[in-house]
């Protein structure tokens, strides 16, 4: 089995190993920085299953517990940052992701977004380009 | 020989929906998460009996697979439909074209990337509607689509490797010879 994966390897080309090592550097690089490029946004909006159940200013401290698919999440907001310190999703990267103040909290399983988004109107630049 | 590719084809087919069946029973931390194992049908097709065959097994997979599961229609069939289309028309412009630059893992790393991109845009068309959600949720699929694209590769290579060694009736295959297959190759189906 070895030896047949050593095999393997020596028939991929040259341009295989760079798409996949650009793949996963384009990839963990993006897992980073991508909330960085979000703007900054005033309120947080808590959506489940994708409908709004919450819109709360950023700057007023306050703990929301959500039911979602498979439980409840629950949202902290303190300090003009938001973050989820408990959900019943199995991979928990929702809480794993920690605290933000821009870009949004997405748990799939549990079908909870939790986004930081401006006052005016509500929706952020990005969503006005879209639309 | 129109026959006997329409025999492949229903064959291949009858393994793509069976891989794909079978594949939803396995347990991933994240329900849309899958390995996207019917693609390593689709990819030999593809390399073994060109364009046809691959689109006409990838159509009959998402169909009759959505007969089962009774998505037939719904969001997530058109999800599946347009993903699969646009992976395999991918993969079969870089097995026609790049077959000298890139070997089984290679094109299948094309295929799994652009089948979960696609998904991902149609996603945000037909039901998300949230461009943030597009933007953070592209890292984590084109990662998930490397590691399965990877491992389908390999597997694909394997295989079709072994289906060109059992039709020349030769035992050995000089390693290093399997990203350069040439116009011999696809006659000697």
């Amino acid at each position: 089995m070895l030896s047949r994966l050593r095999d393997l390897a020596r028939t991929t080309t040259g341009a295989d190993r760079v798409l996949l090592v650009s793949l996963l550097a384009l990839s963990i690089y993006g897992l980073f920085f991508v909330q960085s490029v979000m703007p900054k946004g005033t309120d947080v909006v808590i959506e489940v299953d994708g409908k709004k159940t919450h819109r709360l200013p950023l700057g007023q401290d306050r703990v929301i517990t959500v039911h979602g698919r498979e439980g409840r999440t629950v949202v902290e907001i303190k300090g003009g940052r938001v973050r989820v310190t408990e959900s019943a999703c199995p991979n928990r990267i929702c809480i794993k992701q920690g605290w933000i103040d821009r870009g949004a909290i997405v748990c799939l399983p549990n079908r909870v977004v939790v986004s930081v988004r401006n006052e005016s109107g509500g929706e952020s630049e990005l969503d006005a380009v879209s639309r | 020989m129109q026959s006997r590719d329409n025999l492949r084809i229903a064959l291949l087919s009858a393994y793509a929906i069976a891989i794909h069946g079978f594949e939803k029973l396995i347990p991933t931390p994240l329900p849309w998460l899958r390995f996207g194992l019917a693609n390593i049908i689709t990819l030999s097709a593809l390399m073994l009996y060109g364009f046809r065959a691959g689109m006409t097994i990838t159509v009959i997979r998402v169909v009759a697979g959505s007969f089962i599961t009774g998505t037939f229609l719904g969001p997530a069939f058109i999800l599946s439909f347009g993903a699969g289309v646009v992976s395999t028309s991918a993969m079969a412009l870089a097995v026609r074209f790049m077959r000298n630059v890139f070997s089984a893992v290679g094109i299948s790393l094309i295929g799994a990337v652009s089948h979960n991109l696609t998904q991902l845009l149609l996603a945000y068309f037909i039901f998300i509607k949230r461009i943030e959600v597009v933007i953070i949720l592209s890292p984590v699929i084109i990662l998930v689509g490397t590691v399965t694209g990877t491992v389908n590769g390999m597997v694909t290579a394997m295989l079709v490797r072994g289906i060109r060694n059992y039709a020349r009736g030769t035992e050995e295959f000089p390693a290093g010879t399997a990203s350069r297959q040439t116009a011999d190759d696809r006659d000697c189906r």
